[in-house]
């Protein structure tokens, strides 16, 4: 049986306010059982058509195959199922708003009623996919408290029907708390930690100051992060047939016969040279699609709200007092060339990836700028400048080994391979790169790990190729684990985690010292700890 | 119960062990016996071993604030969790933890890696486990109102 997570008050504060939204702001977004926007019957019958592609072409070679008249009834009745399937699929989908729950009914065969209360509500997202924006549409995303649940996804409203449903959802809490005098009062920090509390929000929700805006010169920064190849390896995979066929195409030919002439390391490096430029490219365009126009906002509501893209447009309303902190990305490639990149640690998103790109609040970007928004945000200048407790000796010789074996392994195997093949020696330059650069990568991790505590915050800090440095509200962190391999039991190390309910649901440090593990939690929650410690 | 439920995946390993030997006709007998010496071995010392190491490992304690637990052999783990995070309570028993009158008790918090599983108490015990910490629970929401 699910028990919800208690709201108690605190101990000397005012009498909490009554749970039930003010009526006149509930009736505001209060309806009846609702259909969807009527354009969507153009959108879905193609949505479906997309789904069904591979059974479509098959069903239509099939047609091809055979001879005349049967082939083209199958087609046209393939045809008008899937058309079919989208207005189902329209006319089953209806959602209401009613006695403060958001409720979505959906589906033919599988009838399913998602149903959700307003004030769980911690994040909306108004998305435009190109097709929709080409009619005027947009797809609300509403994200709840509540980790396993997906999101509740109203696909899709009117842009204007949709941005007036985001902006009530998310300031409906705090506009009520205005009214009803006093201010909703979040779940309380374990107990022994001091209570802040949040002075009524000023009744203004439309007053807004910009934190960001892209400057199109960050695009210099999209090569450097690995989102440029992973972009890369998708685009290889979907167009991989057309690459065949080019490959084998006239012009190609000539170009490798003429690379072919020259020394293999010519080659090697024209060969390196445009398998960069080409992943670049991509990062870029990926860049430009994901970000262009990106704007971060506050709003005195409480509410950060963040709007990019070119094709496809999604805007991102995050509760302030629902977030619980930012992970500043530092990817290899992003830190030498001195930049880095925000996310938002919040509730109300799932661990989905799709879900996290709504967690963006700063893009790939110069260091300094991000600093600025990252102060601007969590407020507090020591948790991120501080330096960070180095964890010891132990743990150094830990990233050594951990990261010299594998690279050891490697190399052996490839020349294994190599000799056993009896391919060209200069493959193994690649191993031998590998080997050279492990000592500086295991450095570099060692030096990446770090924790620190701050008044507020716990800041952990790890990796090197995909350095974070993750900024954690006190107040957020639920439990923690503490876990040790038989290795690192051997050195007295053991890996602390952090249980929240927001962002990544788990923040780690890794191999820091057992006692200064211990003492961290315990710093953080006495009253916690202090129970189990003495033993 | 480690004992059974090691034992049970050691009879998957066997049954392949077995299963190589009847496919592989032809070549000597002497690497299949070597192979199954070791494993043997092998099996036999994990199936003494794991189960006394991971009994001495497993803690677990629950006061009217947190629940705390101990557990793992080879890597240890501890968890801590408060009552006031506590969402649901959850026992769960297999089919031998049911032969052997045992059950695992799962109490999950809001942070979805935060589940903290006690395996292998006794059945009397978890459910007067439960009981209390859905008290516990409850009366959290209770002071809410």
């Amino acid at each position: 049986m699910s028990v919800d997570p208690p709201d108690p008050e605190p101990p000397a504060g005012p009498a909490r306010s009554t749970a039930d939204p003010a009526p006149s702001a509930a009736a505001d977004l209060e309806t009846d059982w609702r259909r969807l926007d009527p354009r969507m019957l153009l959108i879905h019958p193609v949505q479906e058509a997309i789904r069904f592609l591979p059974a479509l072409l098959g069903v239509f070679l099939l047609g091809r195959s055979r001879n005349g008249g049967a082939g083209h009834w199958w087609e046209l009745l393939s045809v008008a199922v899937v058309i079919g399937v989208g207005v189902m699929r329209y006319l089953t989908t209806r959602f209401r708003i009613r006695h403060g729950q958001i409720e979505l009914r959906k589906g033919l065969v599988n009838r399913q009623v998602i149903a959700t209360p307003e004030d769980r509500v911690r994040t909306v997202d108004v998305t435009a996919p190109p097709f929709h924006r080409l009619l005027g549409l947009a797809k609300v995303e509403i994200g709840t408290a509540g980790h396993t649940r997906e999101r509740l996804v109203l696909d899709a409203l009117p842009l204007a029907a949709a941005r007036t449903m985001r902006e009530e959802l998310i300031h409906l809490r705090s506009v009520t708390a205005d009214r009803a005098g006093a201010p909703h009062t979040e779940l309380p920090p374990p107990t022994g930690m001091p209570h802040t509390e949040l002075p009524p929000p000023t009744p203004d929700p439309v007053a807004e100051t910009t934190l960001l805006t892209l400057n199109p010169a960050w695009v210099r920064y999209a090569p450097l992060t690995m989102s440029g190849l992973v972009t890369a390896l998708a685009v290889f995979g979907f167009t991989g047939q057309f690459l065949r066929s080019a490959i084998e195409g006239a012009y190609v030919q000539d170009a490798v016969r003429a690379l072919g002439g020259h020394a293999w390391w010519v080659s090697l490096l024209v060969g390196l040279a445009s398998v960069a430029v080409a992943v670049s490219f991509l990062a870029v365009l990926g860049y430009i699609l994901q970000n262009w126009h990106f704007r971060l906002s506050r709003h005195q509501g409480g509410t950060l709200h963040v709007s990019r893209g070119l094709l496809t447009t999604r805007e991102t309303s995050i509760e302030e007092k629902r977030l619980r902190g930012v992970e500043v990305g530092e990817p290899l490639g992003l830190r030498l060339a001195g930049g880095s990149r925000l996310k938002a640690i919040t509730t109300g998103l799932s661990r989905r990836e799709d879900d996290r790109g709504s967690a963006w609040l700063v893009p790939p970007a110069p260091r300094s700028v991000v600093a600025g928004v990252a102060r601007a945000v969590v407020g507090d200048d020591e948790a991120l400048t501080a330096p960070l407790t180095p964890h010891g000796p132990a743990a150094r010789r830990r990233r050594f080994l951990r990261t010299l074996l594998p690279a050891a392994v490697l190399a052996v195997g490839a020349a294994a391979v190599v000799w056993w093949l009896g391919l060209a020696w200069w493959l193994l330059v690649l191993p031998a790169l590998v080997i050279l650069g492990a000592p500086f990568l295991a450095r570099d991790r060692y030096a990446g790990l770090g924790h620190h505590l701050s008044s507020d915050h716990l800041v952990v800090r790890s990796g090197s190729f995909s350095r974070r440095r993750d900024i954690l509200q006190r107040t957020g962190i639920i439990g923690w684990t503490v876990q040790s391999t038989w290795f690192q039991r051997r050195v007295g190390l053991a890996t602390l985690v952090a249980t929240t309910a927001a962002g990544k649901q788990r923040y780690t440090a890794y191999d820091l010292p057992v006692a200064e593990a211990v003492a961290v939690a315990h710093e953080v929650d006495p009253a916690l700890l202090e129970q189990f410690l003495a033993r | 119960m480690w004992l059974v439920e090691g034992g049970g995946q050691m009879m998957l390993l066997l049954l392949l062990q077995v299963g190589w030997w009847f496919l592989d006709g032809d070549g000597s007998r002497v690497p299949h016996l070597v192979v199954g010496v070791v494993w043997t071995l092998l099996t036999v010392a994990y199936l003494v071993v794991m189960p006394i190491w991971r009994y001495r490992v497993h803690r677990w304690e629950s006061t009217p604030t947190a629940v705390y637990t101990q557990s793992g052999w080879l890597d240890q783990e501890r968890r801590i969790a408060p009552v006031s995070r506590i969402q649901t309570v959850d026992m769960a028993r297999g089919p031998v933890a049911q032969l052997l009158g045992l059950a695992t008790v799962t109490v999950t918090t809001a942070s979805a890696a935060g589940p903290l599983r006690i395996h292998g108490l006794d059945l009397d015990v978890a459910r007067h486990l439960v009981e209390e910490l859905t008290e516990l629970t409850v009366a959290e929401r209770g002071d809410a109102t």
